[in-house]
C-alpha cells in the first residue's frame, strides 16, 4: 500500500493499584497489568486507527490501520491532511520520584488510609469513604519519520468524602491531591487536615441556605475559577472543536475575548498533574498562551489541526490505547494584582462560590454550567451566610469580559478530564476572580 | 478460554482462596468518526482481558491483566489483596450455578460480520440527510459497532458464556448564524442490539433541531408545567435518583430512600422496573456480571417504593435475594451495583397538545453536579421551547432548572408516546407539573 503517507505507534505498559476503604473498612483493593498499542495510518486524507491489548503484534496492527486507512480513502476521497513538521522531542527537566510505591507494603498503605479516614470523623459525619491510587506508566513512541522516544511516569492520589446527614437531608464534604508524584504525595499534602476538613464541610453544609437565585456579582474561589477556565475556555480552545466550527473561539485570534487583566495558560511541562514531556504524536510540550491580556492568542494543537489552522503542535494526547485528540494539560489563570479582601468590599450584594462539584460546557454556543462545593452570601462588603447547592451558568465570553479583578493567589487542582469518552490527567488552577455579574441557580 | 479461566481458579485455589471467580472479556469493535460532515476515519478495536475475585474469610481480592503471561501473577495478586483485609462476616459466597433464563434480541450476526464498507455506507446515511437542510452543519459524530463474548466461571459451579453485539450512531449539529449569539447546537443518538436503528433520521433530527434553536428568546423566572424529552429525563434519574436505589449505598447509610420501602415516593401511575430480561434490552444478559440469573424487580410500582437494587453480597446482609445487578464496565473494574434495563413507566398521552402553557426541555448540561444523594440538582436546559396552547412555541435562549429528585418524581402528571431507549433506560418523555424554573 504505497499511497499510505504515514504512521505512527504508541505502546504502554502500566500497573495501576487503588484501594478504597468504605466507613473504615477495607472496600476493595484491585491491582492491574496491562499492556497494549494504539497504531495510526493517514492515507491522503483518511485516518485508521487500530488498537490492541494484550501480546502486541505491532506489524499485524499497522497493517490492519494501514487496511482502514486505505479503505476510508477510496470509499471517501478527502483533501490531502499535512501534519505540521516536528523534531525529536528533548526530554528533559522529567518529575523524580522520591518514594517508590511499590516499595511500600499494602498492608502499610491500609494502615496509613485507616489512620487519615479517622480524622474525616468529625462530629455529625454518618458515612465515609477514602480512595487511593497509584499508577505506573511506561510509554514508547515511534512513528515513520523515525521519531522514537519514551518516557515512565509515576502518578499517585487519594480522594476523601465525608457525608453527614441529618432529618433526611444529607450533605457531602470532599477533598482530594493527585500527582506525578510517588508516595511521598502524603508528605506533600496532609491527608489529615484534608480529611477533616471533609468532614466539617459536610457537617456545615447540613445547616446552609439555599442561595437567592438570579444574576449577580460573584467571586469564584480558585478550584471553581480553574474549572471555568478549563470548561469555557480551555475545551473552546482545542483546535479540533475550533475546526469542526464546535467552539465560540472560532475566528476570534487576535481579538479580545476577556477583560484586559485576563490571561489564560495551557503548560504542559509544569510539574503538575497533566504534565507531559512529549504528547501522543511525539511533540514536544511547551507552554501556550491561550489568552494574552484579554486577546485570543493562541489555540491548542495536534499536529493536523496546527498545519491547517497554524499554530504549534504539543497538545494532543489519549488516554490508554485510545486515538488521540486535541487536549489540555495544566490550564489556568495567570495571577493579577488583587487580593481576595479587596474583592469582597466591592460587593453590596453577591455570592462567593467556593470548590467544585464539577461542570459541562456548550463549546459552540459557549453556554456553561458547573456547581460549587458551597457559597457564602456577601452583604455589604462582608462574607456572611453559608450556602448549598450554588450552581453557575452563563456564556463564557460573557463571564471572561465581566472579570474585573484577578487575585495574586494562584493554586492549581489535579483531576480527570473527559473528552469523546477519553478521560486524562489534567490539572486546572486560577486566583480569586471578581465577576461583575453571573447567573447563580437557587431559590 | 474455559482453560484460561479454569486454569486460573485452581491456581486462586491452591494459593489459599476460599472461593474464586474469572471473568474473561472479548470485544471487536469498529466506529468510523465524522468531523465537519465527512467521514474522517475508521477504527478498529480489540479488548481482551481477565478479572480475578479471590475470596478469604469473606474477604475479597482484586486483581486483572490483558497480558496472558501475567494472569498468574494476577491470580496471586489478588489472593494477596485478601489476606490484608480483615475478615467480612457479612460475606455469603458468590453466585452458585443455577438454571438461567433465556433472553431474546441481543445478538445480531449482521453487527458481528458487518464488513467496513457496509459500516461506512451506514455512517454516510446518517449524516447525508443532513446535507437536506440548509443552514446547518454536522460538526461530529461517529457509528459504530460491537461484537463481545463473556465468560464467567467460579468454584461454586457458575459456568456462564455469553455472545452479544451492540450498534450505535451519534451526530452533533450546528446550524450557523451570523450573530454568534444566534448559533445554536443539537444531537441525537440511537443505540440498539439489532441493525434496527433509523439511521436515517438521526442526522435529520439532530439537524432540525438545531435549526428549530436558533434565535432563542429570554424568559422570566417562573413555576411551570415542564416535559422533559427522554434524554433529559434519563440524565436527571441517572445522576439524582439511581444512586440512592444502590443497596449499597442504603447499607452505608448513603441513600435517601433508606427506610422507604413501602412508601409513596412517586405520582400515583408511576412505575419503574428494572429488568435484565427486556428483549432487545441494552443491558439484557441471561446473568448478571457474577453469574446471578437475570429478572425483573419492580421498583416503584403505583408510585409506591418496592425494591433497591442488590448484587449477590449487599443481598446476603439482608438475607434476602440477589436482584442481578451486579455490573462491571470493563473486566479490569471491580463489580459493582447498577440499573440493567431501567423502564419508566406511566400512562401515555398527547402531553405536549394537553399543555396550555409550559416548557418543553430536550436535553440538560450539568445533570452529573447533582448532589446524588440528596437528589438536589441544578441544571441548565439545552434545545429548550416554551410551550403554548399544546404547541412548541418558541425557542429559549437560556433556563436552568432546580429541584430535588425526589419532589420531582411526586409532580410527574404525564407521559408522552415516544418511548427511546436512552442506554438502558427505557422511557417516553415526562411531563412535571409545578416546576421551578430560571430564566435570564
Amino acid at each position: 500500500m504505497s499511497q499510505i503517507d504515514f504512521f505512527d505507534a504508541r505502546i504502554i505498559e502500566g500497573t495501576v493499584t487503588a484501594i478504597t476503604l468504605d466507613n473504615g473498612d477495607v472496600d476493595d483493593i484491585s491491582i492491574n497489568f496491562s499492556q497494549g498499542a494504539s497504531v495510526r495510518a493517514l492515507c491522503h486524507g483518511s485516518w485508521g486507527f487500530t488498537s490492541i491489548e494484550g501480546e502486541i503484534e505491532l506489524n499485524n496492527a499497522l497493517n490492519s490501520a494501514k487496511e482502514l486507512a486505505y479503505k476510508m480513502n477510496s470509499y471517501s476521497p478527502k483533501d490531502k491532511i499535512e501534519l505540521a513538521s516536528i523534531e525529536d522531542p528533548k526530554i528533559e527537566n522529567l518529575p523524580t520520584i522520591k518514594i517508590n510505591p511499590n516499595d511500600i507494603s499494602i498492608a502499610e498503605k491500609v494502615s496509613l488510609l485507616k489512620d487519615i479516614e479517622k480524622n474525616a470523623r468529625v462530629n455529625g459525619v454518618k458515612s465515609t469513604s477514602l480512595m487511593y491510587a497509584e499508577s505506573q506508566v511506561k510509554l514508547e513512541y515511534t512513528n515513520s519519520e523515525g521519531i522514537d522516544c519514551e518516557y515512565e511516569s509515576v502518578r499517585t492520589g487519594f480522594a476523601i468524602s465525608a457525608i453527614a446527614s441529618e432529618n433526611d437531608q444529607y450533605q457531602v464534604g470532599r477533598e482530594s491531591r493527585f500527582g506525578i508524584h510517588g508516595y511521598e504525595i502524603f508528605d506533600l499534602h496532609d491527608a489529615y487536615d484534608l480529611a477533616q476538613n471533609a468532614g466539617n464541610t459536610a457537617v456545615d453544609l447540613l445547616s446552609a441556605k439555599q442561595p437567592p437565585g438570579g444574576t449577580l456579582p460573584v467571586i469564584l474561589d480558585p478550584e471553581l475559577a480553574g474549572v471555568f477556565v478549563h470548561e469555557a475556555v480551555g475545551h473552546a480552545s482545542e483546535a479540533d472543536l475550533v475546526q469542526e466550527g464546535s467552539s465560540v473561539l472560532k475566528g476570534k485570534i487576535g481579538e479580545s475575548v476577556a477583560s484586559s487583566i485576563v490571561n489564560v495558560i495551557d503548560d504542559p511541562t509544569l510539574h503538575e498533574y497533566g504534565y507531559y514531556p512529549f504528547d501522543s504524536e511525539g511533540a514536544q510540550a511547551k507552554k501556550n498562551n491561550i489568552i494574552k491580556d484579554g486577546v485570543l492568542n493562541s489555540f491548542l494543537h495536534s499536529r493536523e489541526t496546527a498545519h491547517e489552522l497554524g499554530g504549534r503542535p504539543g497538545n494532543c494526547r489519549s488516554q490508554g490505547y485510545s486515538t488521540p485528540i486535541v487536549r489540555m494539560s495544566n490550564t489556568y489563570i495567570e495571577n493579577g494584582d488583587s487580593n481576595f479582601d479587596e474583592m469582597v468590599e466591592m460587593i453590596n450584594d453577591g455570592i462567593y462560590l467556593s470548590g467544585s462539584r464539577g461542570g459541562q460546557v456548550n463549546t459552540g454556543e459557549g453556554i456553561f454550567q458547573f456547581n460549587a462545593e458551597k457559597g457564602y452570601l456577601i452583604e455589604n462588603g462582608e462574607i456572611t451566610d453559608l450556602l448549598k447547592n450554588v450552581s453557575l451558568s452563563g456564556n463564557t465570553l460573557d463571564i471572561l469580559n465581566n472579570v474585573e479583578l484577578v487575585g495574586n493567589d494562584l493554586k492549581m487542582h489535579s483531576g480527570r478530564c473527559g473528552k469523546n469518552g477519553q478521560l486524562i490527567p489534567v490539572a486546572d488552577g486560577s486566583p480569586h476572580i471578581f465577576v461583575s455579574q453571573a447567573l447563580v441557580g437557587g431559590d | 478460554m474455559y482453560e484460561l479461566g479454569e486454569a486460573a481458579l485452581k491456581l486462586a485455589t491452591s494459593e489459599g482462596a476460599e472461593e474464586a471467580e474469572v471473568y474473561v472479556q472479548t470485544n471487536y469493535s469498529t466506529s468510523s468518526d465524522v468531523r465537519n460532515n465527512k467521514i474522517e476515519s475508521a477504527k478498529e478495536q480489540k479488548v481482551e482481558g481477565i478479572g480475578i475475585r479471590a475470596i478469604i474469610n469473606g474477604s475479597v481480592g482484586f486483581a486483572s491483566t490483558n497480558i496472558s503471561s501475567k494472569v498468574e501473577e494476577a491470580v496471586r495478586r489478588a489472593v494477596s489483596s485478601a489476606r490484608v483485609r480483615e475478615n467480612d462476616p457479612d460475606w455469603q459466597a458468590l453466585p452458585s450455578n443455577s438454571k438461567y433464563p433465556k433472553v431474546r434480541g441481543i445478538m445480531d450476526e449482521n453487527i458481528k460480520f458487518m464488513e467496513l464498507e457496509t459500516s461506512l455506507e451506514l455512517t454516510n446515511q446518517m449524516i447525508r440527510s443532513v446535507d437536506e437542510l440548509d443552514g446547518v452543519d454536522v460538526t461530529s459524530g461517529s457509528f459504530s459497532r460491537s461484537y463481545g463474548k463473556k465468560l464467567i466461571m467460579n468454584t461454586n459451579g457458575v459456568n456462564v458464556f455469553e455472545e452479544e453485539t451492540l450498534v450505535s450512531g451519534f451526530v452533533d449539529t450546528i446550524a450557523r448564524a451570523s450573530n454568534p449569539s444566534n448559533i445554536s447546537t443539537a444531537y441525537d443518538f440511537q443505540i440498539s442490539r439489532n441493525l434496527d436503528i433509523d439511521i436515517h433520521n438521526i442526522g435529520k433530527n439532530a439537524a432540525q433541531l438545531a435549526l428549530k434553536s436558533q434565535n432563542g428568546e429570554s424568559i422570566t423566572s417562573q413555576k411551570t408545567d415542564i416535559i422533559l424529552h427522554p434524554f433529559a429525563i434519563t440524565d436527571l434519574l441517572e445522576s439524582s435518583f439511581v444512586p440512592s436505589l444502590n443497596s449499597d449505598n442504603v447499607q452505608k447509610g448513603r441513600s435517601s430512600l433508606k427506610g422507604k420501602i413501602g412508601e409513596k415516593i412517586g405520582s400515583e401511575e408511576l412505575s419503574i422496573i428494572d429488568s435484565g430480561l427486556l428483549d432487545n434490552g441494552i443491558n439484557t444478559s441471561i446473568c448478571d456480571d457474577e453469574g446471578s440469573a437475570s429478572k425483573e424487580t419492580k421498583i416503584i410500582e403505583n408510585g409506591i417504593f418496592n425494591s433497591y437494587l442488590y448484587d449477590s453480597y449487599t443481598a446476603g446482609k439482608e438475607s434476602t435475594e440477589s436482584t442481578s445487578n451486579s455490573t462491571r464496565s470493563s473486566y479490569n473494574m471491580i463489580p459493582n451495583i447498577a440499573p440493567r434495563n431501567f423502564i419508566l413507566k406511566y400512562p401515555q398521552s398527547n402531553v405536549v397538545e394537553e399543555t396550555a402553557d409550559g416548557i418543553y426541555i430536550t436535553s440538560l448540561i450539568g445533570a452529573h453536579t447533582a448532589n446524588s444523594i440528596s437528589g438536589d440538582f441544578s441544571v441548565e436546559a439545552r434545545n429548550a421551547f416554551t410551550i403554548k396552547n399544546g404547541e412548541i412555541s418558541k425557542p429559549i435562549k437560556s433556563v436552568m432548572i432546580s429541584g430535588n429528585i425526589f419532589e420531582l418524581l411526586q409532580k410527574i402528571s404525564g407521559a408522552g408516546f415516544d418511548v427511546r431507549l436512552v442506554g438502558g433506560t427505557v422511557t417516553p418523555s415526562i411531563k412535571l407539573t409545578d416546576m421551578k424554573v430560571i430564566g435570564s
